[in-house]
């Protein structure tokens, strides 16, 4: 489903990946760990045309990404990056729901304008999905009328009501209150559980450990190690996927 | 509702007591203090003000006229020199009375009217008023024929009482003496009635206009004095009678070719200076007369502003984008519009936009000039608004959209302009009620809006308080309720994000 070939990205004369690759096959869920700043957030954003990249070539679902002009993208480029947002659905640490919009119309809007999908027909499908994350409730609430736990589920919502191969997900119970994650998670969990395609950017090891079916270590913008969950946090093979959990399980 | 009256009650306060607290004319002694100061202060308005006082076209800084040579006589007289104050026309006598300078000497006619205000000389000057046409004009024979048309003239002058007492003409009011007849030679107008030696001026030397008909009306300039100061009123009639007599007088007048058989009459006009009596009654009138045109004018400073406005807000959108999200010579220019527009005086591009296109050949009515001038100067403000608000929305916001599967375009439109607009609202607001006050500048482009309105009629009825009061307050009843809805957007917003 996800193919990533010799990646390579710099950002303002620093390298930062150099040469990754990555394959990830339908249904198949991937756990992303690494400290802060080993660009596994990064290279999430770059699998959905978020951000650019150098040299190498991404593949989502048959269409490719390849290096693209940062400074003057061609129409081609652009076609092909809106071609993968459209495969892939995203979920950010920040919700970034439009604050002027409420929980119905910011799940429509990308159906209805993009889609071109008839407004009932969007509504009907997007209170399916409310009621999938158990906010039916909250139809005509506004953003910040939430609590963060309830807009990331209507986040999730929102990416679900385009239809994607693919979740991408990047820290989604970063910034939550520790009572909320739970809530969040399983919600991902029954995502999951119906066999979505699903890249997962954490630093909750547990859920990590319990739901994904491989693990990639990211350190320094490399790919230390990648492994089902039980060899990795049991048996880790380099000292640098030692290092790192020994650091984060200590707390 | 209750603010408001405590709030208009205050000012109504501040002007009583501004009224009181000016002091009364000084009762003499004005002779005496012009031989002490050793030179003649007097009021005059040089701006295209030839033949009367204008600048030296080959040393600018040089003021030249038949006024300034009769200025210099006067003071010679006195045994002092002159000195000339500058102030626009329409202000002469409120500028003689506030006690800016000792006399006003421009052209200014004697009328029963003015005698009630200030006490004037024996005249200097015999006028008659010219009418000007365009040199194709077939229609127009006299004043009489001027009905149904559109004839210029100036603010608060005995030729504007004419062409209102005619009925039915089209009177458009000016300033300026240049401007009429600019506009009358590129088609704007049909007409100019002015006092000959402006026509002989401005008027005769233009190869495109010429003159209509035998000159009309009769009356005297003469000197204006405060009232008080009746002591330099007579010494100022002794040295005109003196130069009259010696034949000085003619000699000025010879110089600006100005001599005409009507001036043989201000030797028997010596004591007796009956002047033109024209629309008396008006002028006495009570202050609710003035209303119907005070409230149109009232009309069409609304009817500018918001269309200017609306046509600020989408020239500034169209700006913004461009500067943000145009590519390489879009953004450029759209950048160099703001920071011109912002950086320069938004009078002198009403200027260009009206007396200047001309030159090149492209003439706006005063409405169009008003609209683009007052709406392209506000688009450059009205773009940094929402760029200010474009920047405050979070990239993630953008982010989310493209992750939808937006395209920049449709992200543009239904995430990040929907928002900025709401930061961006209170200051649009607060521009327009910036705009609404600015708009009394177009009163120099010969549209008549509440300022104009004003001008005109205070300068011929010489209520300058209490229209100007009026006028003022008419300005308040519609620019208040802007600013109170202004202010309850801030308060919203500030209270929710949405």
């Amino acid at each position: 489903m996800i193919r990533v070939r010799n990646l390579f990205k710099s950002f303002g004369g620093q390298r930062l990946f150099s040469g990754l690759n990555l394959d990830i096959s339908q249904g198949e869920v991937v756990v992303c760990i690494g400290p802060s700043g080993s660009g596994k957030s990064t290279f999430l954003r770059c699998i959905n045309g978020l951000e650019y990249f150098q040299e190498g070539e991404i593949e989502v679902d048959g269409t490719a990404l390849h290096s693209v002009n940062r400074i003057k993208p061609t129409g081609a480029d652009r076609e092909a990056i809106r071609q993968v947002q459209l495969k892939v659905g995203m979920v950010f640490q920040q919700f970034n729901l439009f604050p002027h919009m409420t929980v119905i119309e910011n799940i429509i809007e990308a159906p209805i304008q993009v889609l071109r999908e008839r407004k009932e027909h969007a509504v009907d499908g997007a209170r399916a999905l409310l009621q999938r994350v158990n906010l039916e409730a909250k139809v005509n609430s506004y953003p910040d009328q939430l609590s963060g736990g309830e807009q990331q589920r209507v986040a999730i919502a929102r990416a679900l009501a385009m239809r994607p191969r693919v979740m991408l997900f990047d820290e989604p119970t970063s910034s939550l209150d520790p009572e909320m994650v739970g809530e969040v998670l399983s919600v991902i969990r029954d995502l999951v559980d119906d066999g979505m395609t699903t890249v997962i950017v954490t630093h909750e090891m547990g859920f990590a450990r319990e739901i994904a079916d491989r693990v990639v270590v990211f350190d320094r913008g490399e790919i230390v190690e990648t492994g089902r969950p039980e060899t990795i946090f049991i048996q880790p093979q380099t000292d640098r996927t030692r290092a790192f959990l020994s650091r984060i399980l200590k707390h | 509702m209750r603010r408001f009256l405590r709030i208009s009650s205050l000012l109504l306060g501040i002007c009583l007591l501004l009224y009181w607290a000016v002091p009364a004319p000084s009762t003499s002694g004005a002779l005496e203090n012009v031989k002490k100061r050793g030179y003649l202060l007097w009021g005059s308005d040089a701006e295209g003000g030839a033949p009367y006082i204008f600048p030296d076209p080959k040393d600018p800084a040089k003021l030249i006229g038949f006024e300034v040579d009769l200025a210099d006589a006067i003071a010679r007289e006195l045994g002092v020199t002159a000195k000339q104050a500058q102030n626009a026309w329409d202000s002469l006598i409120p500028g003689l009375q506030r006690g800016d300078y000792d006399i006003a000497m421009n052209g200014i006619e004697i009328t029963p009217q003015r005698k009630q205000e200030i006490l004037f000389s024996i005249p200097y000057y015999v006028y008659t008023e010219q009418l000007v046409v365009r040199k194709d004009e077939e229609r127009i024979q006299d004043v009489d024929d001027l009905r149904g048309l559109k004839a210029g003239t100036l603010s608060g002058t005995v030729a504007q009482d004419i062409l209102m007492g005619l009925g039915g003409v089209d009177v458009k009011v000016y300033s300026g003496q240049v401007e009429p007849y600019e506009d009358l030679a590129i088609g704007r107008i049909d007409a100019v009635l002015l006092d000959l030696p402006i026509a002989a001026y401005y008027g005769k030397p233009n190869p495109k206009l010429r003159y209509a008909g035998r000159p009309v009306g009769e009356g005297f300039y003469g000197i204006a004095v405060r009232k008080g100061d009746a002591d330099l009123q007579h010494a100022i009639d002794e040295i005109l009678a003196k130069l009259l007599i010696s034949g000085e007088l003619k000699k000025i007048y010879d110089k600006w070719d100005l001599w005409n058989e009507a001036q043989e009459k201000l030797s028997a006009k010596v004591r007796d200076s009956s002047g033109y009596s024209g629309l008396e009654e008006s002028r006495k009138a009570p202050v609710h007369t003035f209303f119907p045109m005070l409230l149109k004018g009232a009309g069409i400073t609304l009817f500018i502003s918001s269309t200017s406005m609306l046509f600020a807000i989408a020239l500034g959108l169209v700006l913004t984008l461009a500067r943000l999200y145009g590519s390489a010579p879009f953004n450029g220019l759209a950048t160099a519009y703001i920071e011109i527009y912002r950086g320069t005086p938004l009078l002198i591009q009403l200027y260009i936009l009206y007396y200047g296109l001309p030159n090149i050949g492209i003439s706006l009515s005063p409405f169009a000039a008003a609209f683009l001038g007052l709406g392209m100067n506000y688009a450059a403000y009205e773009a940094e608004l929402y760029r200010a608000g474009i920047s405050a929305i979070p990239k993630g916001q953008t982010e989310a959209a493209l992750s939808l599967g937006m395209t920049q375009g449709m992200a543009i439109r239904r995430i990040i302009l929907p928002q900025a607009f709401r930061i961006a609202l209170p200051g649009v607001t607060n521009d327009f009620i910036a705009l609404f006050k600015d708009s009394s500048l177009v009163s120099i482009i010969a549209m008549v809006e509440l300022t104009k309105t004003y001008t005109i009629l205070a300068a011929s009825t010489l209520r300058f308080f209490e229209l100007g009061l009026i006028a003022a307050v008419l300005y308040f009843i519609m620019s208040y309720p802007l600013s109170l809805l202004a202010r309850r957007l801030e308060e919203h917003l500030k209270g929710k994000r949405r």
